[in-house]
């Protein structure tokens, strides 16, 4: 618990930055919106394209004009934003013991490394969360001035669930690298390399037929914020897949970290 | 000429105090210990002669030319060891000495075996795999290894076993005897007893004493001990005493007067046995640091 | 110059492994092009029906065609862009704060070398890297072309225009890497705050190219000197280019003017 507590502490100027900034860039792409609030031409125009180009942008059955339609097709940026935040996160919270030269004090403390895992695990968890619930705020309060459609309140709700959803996956992916690989540089570095191919592969699997399966490999992909806003609903396979990833994900990481040889 | 001179040497880091008002010298030859608590401004100081960090106010000056304008003619024949050894990643020890070697313009190789050899350092291995007291040995090797005719040492044995710690000691004073001026702060005051010519004294970022060893020890006190019955301060008839106390059938105590009225008032009484000795540093040091400022 | 060259192999490992990432997503982009052509082509017509303004206002009509080699080569471009742009912001943010962070600034600073002369050195190092990393762009978007262009054929001018962004674009990451280290007291996570930035910009300008307008894009390197633009009209946008050229200008005055007079941090 105080383990909880002292990571929540050590995190929290990250956490302030990380939450004006995305609060910034929200406001930036909503004061936008005005122009295609009920905006009846951008309609017409959207109609007309052909399927692959809107998929590759993200923009099938997106409509702009309405709140939650802008809302969809902004989301994959907040995503991608997030995602570099919790796999960072979750990487250094595992690699700061070693790295600030604290596991010689830690580590020899009557606790298993396994608690100390599960501490860093919660702290993970709760700043992905305060993170996501600032940026939910921010695009509750810039879309406050608009008039929204009836099923935008359970839209909203399914994008905040899958958006934590894959800051959850990616928070454990950077727990596991962190803890598995021997040098930090270099897991840090794979980390991010992920985050950015994973980005790359969901603009590519909407670019043509052959692409499709890439859609099982980018947790982008998984919850499509146009296609959550057409069914209300999220595909059970994805959920499935993140379920999988995260629980083997986080279970490589105490394995790992159990066994590891500390270098302090 | 004086290896260091330092006028009213100042520096804060924002409104924390470093280092106040230091003016004195360092004369060339000789043997400059600086000792001091931790946080009392010794790291500081070196830094600040080596233009890692910057004054405040005041200037500091190594064999007339002054340390922030002509920093880098002055480390050309400076060396440093730093207290806390780092070093690049996945680099050979052998490899970071050549690396260093190669800012001096000229061959430091037969230097580099030398020292390494005294100090039992092996060349071919990873820094990063050495311990703790081994990557201090690649400190004192890269410090010396171009012949510098001042070393600026912090906390130079901390780390090392007793062996090498004379063994380090005997290349400092080797050095110091072909004419290389010594610095070297430490709080451990047994080696600056044993290496140093003149001692500066810090606390809190100022410097509250600066004598040569000798003076040090003469101007104190004599640590006396005793053994004899019913011995108490008022019976022992002596004034100037101090810290008397009884340890284990023995009277102890430091005395600060003339030789001949502690032997008078001594030998009154029933003696069993009696030694009387200068104190260490240490000793004086602690006492010291109790009374405050002189 | 020893420093530089100590510097510069310090780079060489992991430069080979961001040269080949770049190629390989030149490659792999182009390699869609036969595909897609057909696909583009019959938008194109759909798009014929539309007037300009409302196109350009959905961040589509004032584009190239996916079509040509040219517009889907300005497509690919914007993600290599993206590679270019944390490696740049990498260096930038790592090549002056590394000797803090590792707290070796105490065995380097204390050389006789002075502080200019340490920056010179490092710049040059990583300068030649990005140089490097720049040459490996050239030749990579152009074997990506010649090999799956087919019959199409393409103008060299404009390409050769867009690819002599690059540098500029380095140099933009690059200072806003340096300055960020200048100024902060603290380490930075940098390979974090590298792909962070990289990321942020791009996405400025990916959401403006959907919303249109100026706002978001002023700021972003990726809009200054935008693949399509260049593309299209052969030339570099004045204005912008501007922007981010005085950034680097100021960036990088502020930073070394920040580093000769900076108090380096040691262990102790």
């Amino acid at each position: 618990m105080n383990l909880v507590l002292r990571e929540l502490y050590a995190n929290k100027k990250s956490l302030l930055i990380w939450g004006a900034s995305m609060a910034a860039f929200v406001a930036m792409m909503f004061v936008e919106f005005a122009a295609y609030y009920k905006n009846p031409e951008m309609l017409a125009v959207i109609d007309a394209m052909p399927r692959e180009l809107l998929a590759a942008f993200g923009m099938l059955d997106a409509n702009l004009t309405t709140v939650s339609g802008y809302l969809s097709m902004s989301m994959v940026f907040i995503n991608v934003a997030l995602s570099v935040y919790a796999a960072m996160l979750g990487h250094n919270l595992v690699a700061k013991e070693e790295r600030d030269k604290t596991a010689g004090f830690l580590m020899t403390l009557p606790i298993t490394r396994a608690s100390v895992l599960t501490g860093k695990l919660i702290a993970g968890l709760l700043c992905s969360a305060i993170l996501l619930g600032i940026v939910a705020g921010s695009m509750l309060g810039m879309l406050l001035p608009y008039e929204a459609e009836a099923n935008f309140l359970a839209f909203f709700t399914l994008l905040l669930i899958t958006t934590f959803i894959i800051m959850v996956l990616f928070l454990s992916i950077g727990m596991f690298l962190g803890a598995a690989l021997r040098r930090h540089k270099l897991s840090a570095g794979l980390g991010m390399g992920l985050v950015f191919a994973l980005y790359i592969a969901s603009i590519v699997s909407g670019l043509t037929a052959r692409l499709e399966f890439l859609r099982y490999v980018s947790p982008f992909e998984y919850f499509e914020a146009a296609q959550l806003l057409r069914d209300l609903r999220m595909e059970p396979i994805f959920l499935l897949l993140s379920l999988v990833v995260v629980v083997g994900s986080v279970s490589g990481a105490y394995f790992y970290y159990s066994r590891r040889d500390l270098y302090v | 000429m004086n290896a260091i001179e330092l006028k009213h040497l100042t520096k804060y880091y924002g409104k924390v105090r470093g280092i106040e008002n230091l003016s004195f010298d360092v004369r060339e030859g000789e043997i400059f210990g600086f000792i001091g608590p931790n946080g009392a401004g010794k790291t500081t100081t070196i830094r600040t002669l080596l233009g890692l960090v910057f004054p405040t106010s005041g200037s500091a000056s190594i064999f007339g030319l002054d340390c922030i304008k002509h920093g880098t003619e002055i480390r050309k024949h400076v060396g440093y060891l730093p207290s806390e050894v780092f070093y690049y990643d996945q680099m050979k020890v052998i490899d970071l000495l050549k690396y260093s070697a190669s800012f001096f313009k000229k061959d430091c190789t037969e230097r580099i075996h030398e020292l390494a050899e005294a100090m039992e350092l092996s060349l071919e291995r990873k820094i990063e795999d050495l311990s703790y007291g081994n990557k201090k040995k690649v400190g004192i090797v890269q410090g010396l290894l171009h012949g510098p005719k001042l070393l600026l040492l912090d906390e130079p044995t901390s780390g090392l076993d007793p062996l090498m710690q004379k063994r380090f000691f005997d290349i400092v004073a080797q050095e110091n005897k072909q004419g290389v001026t010594v610095f070297f702060s430490s709080h451990i005051l047994s080696e600056v007893q044993q290496l140093c010519h003149r001692v500066a004294v810090m606390k809190n970022g100022n410097v509250i004493r600066l004598e040569s060893i000798d003076t040090l020890r003469q101007e104190n006190y004599k640590k006396v001990a005793l053994r004899s019955y019913g011995l108490t301060a008022e019976t022992l008839g002596l004034s100037n005493v101090t810290n008397f106390h009884h340890e284990n059938g023995t009277t102890r105590f430091f005395y600060k007067g003339s030789a001949q009225s502690l032997i008078q008032a001594v030998a009154k009484h029933d003696l069993t046995d009696v030694v009387i000795e200068d104190p260490s540093l240490e000793e004086i040091f602690m006492h010291y640091y109790e009374q405050g400022p002189a | 110059m020893t420093i530089l060259v100590f510097e510069l192999r310090r780079y060489m490992g992991s430069l080979m492994g961001w040269i080949a990432s770049i190629v390989a997503l030149l490659v792999m982009f182009m390699a869609f092009y036969p595909v897609l052509a057909q696909d583009a082509a019959m938008l194109d017509l759909f798009l014929e029906h539309y007037p300009e303004e409302l196109l350009k206002a959905f961040g589509m009509g004032g584009e190239l065609s996916l079509a040509t080699v040219a517009g889907f080569f300005a497509f690919s471009f914007a993600f290599t862009q993206l590679v270019v742009g944390a490696q740049s912001a990498y260096y930038g943010f790592h090549f002056m704060s590394v000797e803090e962070r590792e707290m070796t600034a105490d065995f380097l600073y204390a050389k006789p070398v002075s502080r200019p002369q340490i920056l010179l050195a490092k710049y040059g190092a990583a300068g030649s890297a990005l140089l490097i990393t720049n040459v490996g762009v050239w030749l990579g978007s152009f074997l990506a072309i010649d090999l799956f262009r087919g019959d199409a054929t393409y103008e060299l001018w404009p390409v050769v225009s867009l690819l002599l962004t690059v540098p500029v674009f380095q140099l933009f990451f690059f200072s806003l890497g340096f300055v960020v280290t200048a100024v902060s007291k603290k380490t930075v996570s940098v390979i974090g705050a590298a792909v962070g930035v990289s990321f942020v910009l791009y996405m400025l300008n990916a959401l403006r190219r959907i919303v249109g307008g100026e706002l978001l894009g002023l700021v972003s390197p990726y809009y200054h000197f935008d693949p399509n633009y260049i593309l299209l009209t052969g030339a570099w946008h004045p204005l912008h280019t501007a922007i981010s050229v005085s950034f680097i200008i100021v960036a990088n005055f502020t930073a070394v003017r920040l580093y000769l007079r900076r108090d380096l941090r040691s262990a102790t």
